[in-house]
């Protein structure tokens, strides 16, 4: 019965050890970008829209930290559609850009948008 | 506590392991999802949720937690919040006509290979004088924009005992305990649940190409949820 005790205690000091020496690192490094979509959804303030763009931006900055070392999927998009609703065309563009140079999953739909916003540009500037 | 004692504990302990895994019946990915593995999809599509709870706002904030699990599966994940908000601009919201569209209209318009159907079926609270549950359930289900099949398609369910830990004894403190733990309930409790919900039905997902496991977890386990015929 000692043996089985013992072995145990090892077992459980061994889990300790390997939790110890490897910090996990997941595909995508997403900062606090849920916790902050999720507020705004829950207060929908402007506070927290700007708290969720600040999010996504660090995300963005902090992309190398990860396996991928990507920023993660509609990332860009998601941002890029923040800055359009403020009235920042160029900036969406740029970022809609980005999002299809790093996701070319996203072509269809990121051309799209961009040939959208160009043409309320062009409109607005006649 | 003596040596006896303790081991005796964990005998038991190992016991109920092995028994609560005998009443569950495994299966592979590769078996039960053949279709992910022929067809391949590389991008996902994810719809605002159907809300079958009685929570009206189960909807808006169990959709801020379905990007991340499902990209981290190394799949493209399409931006969320403006898909949702360009199908409201486009009048298709509501969920009853968005799920009712048709797959190619999607691929039409995004371009994605497969559309993820999410439908919270349970985000409740029941709370009486012996029990009080906190349930969150969530069924996921991926359809090919291509086909129209069903590639995959799993529930997972949290269920918090929050009865557990009694404070006061007694009757009277199991009634302080119901009304506490009903106050302590803040709507965030729900969307950590949601989170560990999530972790449950996504990790029966076979792996996307993002994934180191790409193609290669065809022999990993899974729960079978196939009703018993």
């Amino acid at each position: 019965m000692t043996k089985i005790y013992k072995l145990f205690i090892v077992t459980i000091v061994g889990f300790l050890v390997i939790g110890c020496t490897s910090p996990k690192k997941y595909l995508y490094n997403y900062g606090n970008y849920s916790q902050s979509y999720y507020n705004l959804k829950k207060y929908q303030t402007d506070e927290a829209g700007l708290e969720l763009q600040k999010a996504m931006e660090k995300t963005i900055a902090e992309s190398k930290n990860s396996l991928s070392k990507r920023v993660p999927p509609g990332m860009y998009a998601n941002l890029g559609y923040l800055y359009l609703k403020a009235g920042k065309s160029s900036e969406a563009i740029e970022s809609f850009t980005k999002e299809k140079t790093t996701y070319p999953e996203a072509t269809h739909f990121m051309d799209r948008m961009i040939k959208k916003v160009e043409v309320t540009e062009g409109k607005n500037n006649e | 506590m003596n040596k006896m004692n303790f081991s005796k504990l964990i005998l038991i302990v190992v016991a109920i392991f092995i028994f609560s895994g005998c009443s569950a019946k495994y299966i592979t990915k590769g078996e039960e999802f053949p279709r992910m593995y022929d067809q391949q999809p590389k991008s996902i599509l994810i719809l605002p949720p159907m809300n079958e709870s009685t929570d009206a706002e189960a909807k808006d904030y169990y959709m801020t937690t379905v990007e991340e699990p499902f990209a981290m599966m190394g799949y493209y994940i399409f931006p969320v919040e403006m898909v949702s908000e360009i199908m409201k601009q486009e009048g298709v919201y509501d969920t009853d006509l968005l799920y009712n569209m048709p797959l190619d209209k999607l691929y039409e318009y995004f371009g994605a290979d497969a559309v993820l159907f999410t439908k919270i079926k349970k985000w409740d609270l029941l709370y009486a004088v012996l029990i009080s549950n906190l349930t969150v359930s969530i069924e996921a289900k991926l359809v090919s924009t291509k086909t129209s099949e069903e590639l995959w398609k799993y529930t997972g369910t949290v269920v918090v005992d929050l009865s557990s830990n009694s404070g006061a004894g007694g009757l009277a403190g199991l009634l302080i305990d119901a009304v506490a733990t009903a106050v302590s309930t803040a709507t965030s409790d729900y969307v950590d649940y949601a989170h560990v919900a999530n972790s449950k039905l996504v990790y029966t997902l076979p792996a996307g190409p993002y994934s180191e496991s790409y193609m290669k977890d065809q022999e990993a386990k899974l729960v079978d949820q196939t009703p018993v015929q």
